[in-house]
């Protein structure tokens, strides 16, 4: 057997592998009855249906032709999810001005070129332009400073 | 008469300096955002939602759909001038449009498409106005089993329209109802698959699943392939159509106002389909038949009336039924639940204010897109010179502090560095994320609707089937499945949905 539909072939697997995980988490919770449908039933349902596609859509890569999976490219993926968690960091301890300033200085790494100064300029631009238009225009109550 | 004194009714709401205020705000950060290619409509008004929460719930809506309107027209300006469409509906315009521009006509071409564009929105707003009414009186009559029903044949419809894999996108939606259940069940009170987490209790927030899916996995896609943009930002010269062009465009702007009026309405149509169908039809009837493909006015005027009548003409469904046709709608109805308003039919005999005032609103704002963009149109190419390398960063601020203030919590920061990579994963499988979002919407719904319809039918599931609307819902949602799965069809759709 070969898998002529890569890309199938590893949705199938992924949508299988996340509907148990829900039907699996679901069985802690009460089923009840149709009468009275307990927390368990319908992610149980729905959780089945999403596993029985999984299934054909894995199955189906057995027999039709199809696209190989794309490269994953590690830097651009890696360095933005980064950057993010540390903009929650940063927001929780240090305040706006400097969550914004790591979120820009450490995202802009997930493009190819990355010219230091622009950069720099740009970070704190967006960190004035945020803390003016957020807490002062809009008056959304975000730490500015650290506490 | 009714609808004559409904409307308004609404223009008072609208027209009071306030929501004036707002919508022109909504229109021009909506086209400013909008313009910047690579950020599409549902980015936009995701990235946007934080300016609403000060506001009051009809302000707040009125200015979401002018940046909804506001981004679909800057998305062709975009399509236009860079041949990279700043969203999808848009595609069809980088046809003619592009070709237009480069050959020095891309000022009518940009004109062409916001007169096009306010004809079409002036009377889609009639459509609704007319249209909604009635549908909201109808689903009031609704009991549980004949809403699960429609929701079914809500997502089945969106599915079958929508691009690529059919049976990947119902997976889709499945997994869209289970994201959209973690979180407290309101009827048990189990908090269900939290794992542990105390702050998933209230559930995956819907702003976090919007942007990673639309805004943040769509920069890092865009990263990997950057590449050479062609501007033609140095020759617009006059925007103004010439008397000819109003003339051969009469009829395009006609059947694209028509055609797209009809789409948005359809669960899953909406701005895309509408801008595909309404090319289609063009080249197929427009006489005389002159070369489409390589800059015929006509290419720009009739899909852009279309999608701007079909982003109008969606909102039919979202607010007489309270279920979303596409991505932008199922935000629009987060954007309600945040305000503490149930979506729904009852929206329109309870909020009136908000019903009629958005509705009357939608005029308004079309008229100000016209203003704001023919004379602006300077603004928005000076905006287009800025180099990605610049703008996403901006996407990274603006999408973690959005996320951050729906709730004020650092934990719905780290839901989007997590959802982001799902959606990353997910879109490399070839998995539209756009089905996703409405299962997330209607999921929680849905388990409600099914659990009253069964507890009223003590627990009889063929209660669907002697229900002679849950029924009929149901079987046109089998219908739809057949018609799409059978080998001739099949083909056609693919057809359709490449050209």
């Amino acid at each position: 057997m070969k898998i002529r539909s890569p890309q199938d072939f590893w949705s199938g697997v992924v949508f299988i592998a996340l509907a148990l995980v829900f039907i699996v988490l679901a069985q802690q919770y009460r089923f009840g009855t149709m009468h009275r449908m307990g927390p368990a039933l319908f992610p149980t349902l729905v959780g089945v249906l999403l596993a029985g596609l999984g299934a054909i859509i894995a199955a189906r890569a057995f027999v039709l032709d199809g696209l190989p999976v794309p490269r994953f490219h590690a830097r651009p993926l890696i360095v933005s999810l980064v950057a993010i968690v540390l903009f929650g960091l940063a927001l929780q301890y240090l305040g706006l001005a400097a969550a914004v300033v790591v979120l820009v200085l450490t995202g802009a790494y997930a493009g190819r070129e990355v010219r230091p100064i622009e950069t720099l300029v740009l970070a704190a631009f967006l960190a004035v332009f945020s803390i003016a238009v957020f807490v002062w225009l809009l008056g959304l109550p975000l730490p500015v400073w650290p506490v | 008469m009714e609808t004559l004194s409904n409307l308004l009714f609404g223009l008072g709401v609208a027209l009071g300096w306030q929501n004036v205020l707002y919508c022109f705000v909504g229109c021009f950060l909506g086209t400013l955002v909008g313009v910047l290619p690579g950020i599409g409509p549902v980015a936009t008004v995701a990235m946007l939602l934080p300016f609403t929460f000060g506001l009051g719930p009809a302000p707040a809506l009125i200015m979401l759909a002018g940046i909804y309107y506001g981004a679909q027209y800057g998305g062709s300006t975009t399509a236009i001038l860079v041949n990279i469409p700043g969203e999808s509906s848009s595609v069809v315009t980088t046809l003619d449009g592009h070709q237009m521009a480069r050959r020095g006509r891309a000022g009518p071409a940009l004109g062409i498409a916001a007169i096009g564009s306010f004809i079409a929105g002036c009377v889609a707003t009639l459509v609704i106005a007319y249209f909604a009414p009635p549908l909201a009186e109808l689903a009031l009559k609704f009991s549980p089993s004949e809403y699960f029903s429609l929701m079914v044949f809500g997502l089945v419809a969106a599915v079958v329209l929508a691009r690529g894999s059919l049976i990947k996108a119902i997976a889709m939606v499945c997994l869209g109802i289970l994201l959209g259940l973690i979180g407290t069940d309101v009827n048990s009170g189990a908090i269900r698959f939290a794992f542990g987490q105390l702050e998933l209790g209230d559930g995956l927030g819907f702003v976090a699943i919007a942007m990673a899916f639309f805004g943040i996995t769509d920069v890092i896609i865009n990263l990997e392939q950057e590449g050479k943009q062609e501007v033609f930002a140095s020759r617009i010269g006059s925007v103004l159509p010439t008397g000819e062009d109003l003339r051969v465009c009469f009829w395009s702007i006609a059947r694209g106002t028509g055609l797209g009026s009809i789409l948005g309405i359809l669960p899953g149509g909406g701005a895309l389909l509408a801008s595909f169908a309404a090319y289609m039809v063009e080249k197929k009837i427009a006489k005389p038949p002159r070369t489409f493909g390589e800059g015929d006015i006509r290419g720009v005027a009739a899909p852009e009336s279309a999608n701007n009548a079909g982003a109008q003409t969606s909102f039919i469904p979202m607010l007489t039924l309270g279920i979303p046709s596409n991505p932008t709608m199922a935000l629009m109805i987060g954007a309600l639940m945040i305000q503490g308003i149930a979506p729904g039919p009852q929206v329109m005999t309870e909020r009136p204010e908000l019903f009629w005032g958005l509705i009357a609103s939608m005029w308004i704002g079309n008229v100000m897109l016209l203003v704001l963009n023919l004379p602006l149109v300077g603004l928005w190419i000076r905006l287009l010179a800025v180099p990605y390398r610049l703008l996403f960063p901006a996407i990274f601020v603006f999408c973690c502090i959005g996320v951050y203030t729906v709730d004020n919590k650092i934990f719905d920061v780290y839901q989007l560095a997590v959802l982001s990579a799902l959606g990353y994963m997910l879109l490399k499988l070839d998995c539209e994320p756009a089905p996703l979002i409405l299962g997330f919407i209607l999921g929680p719904m849905m388990e409600e609707n099914l659990r009253r319809a069964m507890m009223i039918s003590f627990g009889d599931p063929t209660v669907f089937l002697t229900r002679p609307i849950s029924a009929a819902f149901l079987l046109a949602a089998v219908g739809l499945l057949v018609a799409i799965a059978a080998p001739a069809m099949r083909a056609k759709r693919e057809e359709a949905l490449k050209e």
